[in-house]
């Protein structure tokens, strides 16, 4: 028996004591009350022995992501679970980073969340993260102006221009603006030209992988954008805005129209905000050819390492906190949006967040970003060609054949 | 060569071969690697690694979006440090003859050049903010898209980037302008030298040495410069604010393209080399290095 012990070795090592401990990387929570450390403990009561160290990632996306492929690819990046985002689930399956979820998960797992969630979820036909927190693109309105000058929300961006010209030939306020969006030469700027072309019924990558299947639809729909400014609807710095910085515009009433996430009605309801109960929200119009009114969806998944040693644990993690208790937890104490759909009619979370319904709609009809492992060469090879279009550099004839060239000579490298 | 001497070679070479070992390790074998992954089509990620021969180079030739960046890169290089000496000099002859406020005016040199280039940058933003923007509102009625408007970008960062970096040259030109004896320019006075004069034949070649070594620091800085564009304009619009290295970001980190984004970073270095090596030829000739 001594001898066993001086020898320390003998036999297999015995299986570790003591708790298993699970790192999850997210980034951080605002808002004044983050219900996380809470929804974590919970996890935790119901799973003796396991313990959940949550850590926050750095502050922007572009470093979170540089983040992950550091660790990731170095093959010992010290946690299990992570907080992607939907434009990244794709890739990092690809890279072989994530765990193949699907034999953990029951058949019909992704049904009760957003279909458009789901689709970001699933790569190659495996399941590869569980949705989290929803967001889509959406347009606010001025609900008193339009009531007072006897107009419905726009359905489509024709009636939306000639609804913010009649406003604004009326109230002759110099400082009013029509239709707020975000230009910057940035991702925003890739979601907004997405959801014009599902507007305009088409999209940017087609089945066979041809970016701008149809290069006439989506000149018309940069010619709008660019003509939005050149015809005053959209102020000339729209081609350096990005969320914040139109929402604070629409926010201070200085605009008609806004197009941006769910995120900022809470911020329009604010008591001391001077468009407190003026604001409508309503599905992103569409372009007269009958397309589909759709927004795009943001927000995060949760995926597990894929080497991670306690996988049953962390399979169990992000199954918990994509679950519905978790996500109503989230919901009531910050302003992060379920991807649950049944959340949207929970009395209770309805009392707390009264707009959850109006989004309910909204979300369901959203259109996720093209599911494709190289988003982020698509989307950086894109947005000075778009920005190119909005400040007049170049035509949208030009801009779509600079891009797909670009894009041509990048995709047929690698793919 | 007696058996003697090679004896000592050896010897000689056993000595230095650490030293070597870590000069190869540390320049020789990355640049190697720069140079070899550049040849390939390399997804690392992905686990792609296809030889590419010199497409990227080919490409680059012909890539609008590079030429543009290396355009911006050095006509922000050579502007941005232009107007940073002159201001800079300027602002140290002001403080030197100044009598009072001196401390004040060198603490505020100080903490513009202390804050970090992203607090700078956020500060711009809101300098340049189109409404309730400081920049549109000393305008009074004529607004100006100072980061949306591809003719204002550039100027609006290179304006950022001038506020930041001027106090270092101030700072050094200060610096040497508090050790030049009092006694030159009371004899250039008894001499009947004007201002003008003095400054010209006694200030100026004092402080040229202290004017080369500002140069070749902000030049060296600004061909790298990242931070303010990446921030305040995110390249744009249109690209004219992106640099070689947002580019070369873009493609190393974002889109993780290690193949074209190292032919990227290749043809960067070269024009940087290039520049230093020029640099270096005037110093040699103004006697401050070997």
């Amino acid at each position: 028996m001594l001898g066993c012990l001086l020898l320390a070795g003998c036999g297999e090592p015995a299986p570790r004591a003591g708790p298993v401990t699970l790192v999850f990387k997210h980034a951080r929570i605002l808002g004044p009350s983050d219900p996380l450390p809470a929804v974590l403990r919970e996890f935790e009561t119901w799973h003796p022995g396991v313990r959940v160290r949550s850590e926050a990632l750095p502050w922007s996306t572009d470093e979170q992501h540089q983040f992950y492929v550091v660790n990731l690819e170095g093959g010992n990046p010290g946690f299990d679970v992570m907080m992607l985002d939907v434009i990244w689930v794709a890739e990092f399956a690809r890279a072989g980073w994530l765990l193949d979820l699907t034999p953990h998960l029951a058949p019909d797992e992704l049904a009760p969340h957003f279909p458009a969630a789901a689709t970001a979820a699933r790569f190659d036909g495996r399941v590869w993260a569980l949705p989290w927190i929803m967001n889509v693109g959406l347009l606010y309105y001025r609900a008193d102006l339009l009531a007072k000058h006897g107009l419905e929300p726009p359905e489509t961006y024709d009636e939306l221009v000639a609804q913010a010209r009649r406003i604004r030939a009326a109230e002759r306020d110099p400082r009013l603006d029509g239709f707020l969006w975000q230009g910057k030469q940035y991702e925003g700027l890739v979601v907004n030209v997405l959801e014009g072309l599902w507007a305009n019924g088409t999209r940017l990558l087609g089945d066979d992988g041809t970016i701008f299947p149809e290069p006439e639809r989506a000149r018309e729909v940069l010619a709008f954008l660019r003509g939005l400014i050149d015809h005053g609807i959209s102020p000339p710095w729209v081609t350096a805005a990005d969320e914040e910085l139109t929402r604070r515009a629409f926010g201070n009433g200085h605009a008609i129209f806004l197009r941006n996430w769910p995120y900022a009605m809470d911020l329009f309801e604010l008591a001391d905000s001077p468009v407190r109960g003026k604001v409508g929200m309503a599905s992103l119009p569409r372009h007269a050819r009958g397309a589909e009114r759709a927004g795009a969806t943001g927000g995060a998944h949760l995926g597990v390492y894929r080497y991670t040693k306690q996988s049953e644990a962390a399979v169990a993690l992000v199954r918990f906190l994509a679950g519905e208790a978790a996500q109503k937890a989230l919901a009531t104490g910050v302003a992060l949006n379920p991807t649950r759909t049944a959340l949207y009619h929970d009395a209770a979370l309805v009392r707390t967040r009264p707009n959850l319904p109006r989004i309910y709609s909204l979300a369901a009809a959203a259109r996720p970003r093209p599911v494709t492992p190289y988003y982020l060469v698509l989307s950086t090879t894109l947005q000075p060609e778009l920005s190119a279009v909005l400040v007049g550099i170049k035509t949208p004839g030009e801009a779509v054949a600079d891009a797909r060239r670009r894009l041509d000579h990048f995709l047929r490298g690698i793919r | 060569m007696t058996p003697r001497r090679r004896a000592d070679r050896r010897t000689g070479f056993l000595l230095l071969a650490p030293a070597l070992a870590v000069l190869v390790a540390l320049t020789v074998y990355p640049v190697a690697s720069v140079l070899w992954f550049s040849l390939q089509h390399r997804m690392p990620v992905f686990g792609i690694a296809r030889f590419a021969g010199v497409a990227h180079y080919a490409f680059l030739a012909e890539d609008p979006r590079f030429s543009n960046a290396a355009w911006i890169t050095f006509a922000f290089t050579t502007v941005s440090v232009g107007l940073e000496l002159g201001l800079g000099l300027l602002v140290a002859l002001a403080l030197r003859a100044q009598r009072t406020g001196r401390r004040l005016g060198l603490s505020l040199l100080l903490l513009a050049w202390a804050l970090p280039s992203v607090v700078t940058a956020r500060l711009f933003e809101w300098l340049y903010h189109p409404a309730a923007g400081l920049a549109n509102f000393l305008l009074g009625g004529h607004p100006l898209n100072w980061l949306g408007d591809p003719v204002l970008a550039l100027p609006g960062v290179i304006l950022a980037d001038v506020w930041r970096t001027m106090p270092f040259v101030a700072l050094i030109c200060y610096a040497r302008l508090t050790t030049i004896a009092p006694e030159l320019y009371e004899a250039a006075q008894v001499d009947g030298a004007g201002q003008l004069a003095m400054f010209r034949r006694i200030t100026l070649p004092l402080l040229s040495q202290v004017l080369l070594i500002g140069l070749l620091f902000r030049s060296l800085d600004a061909l790298r410069a990242f931070d303010l564009m990446f921030v305040l304009t995110g390249g744009g619009p249109a690209g004219t604010t992106e640099t070689l290295s947002v580019y070369a970001y873009r493609n190393l980190f974002q889109t993780l393209q290690l193949g074209f984004g190292s032919a990227v970073a290749v043809v960067a270095a070269a024009l940087v080399m290039l520049v230093a090596w020029a640099y270096l030829r005037i110093l040699r000739r103004e006697g401050l290095t070997a």
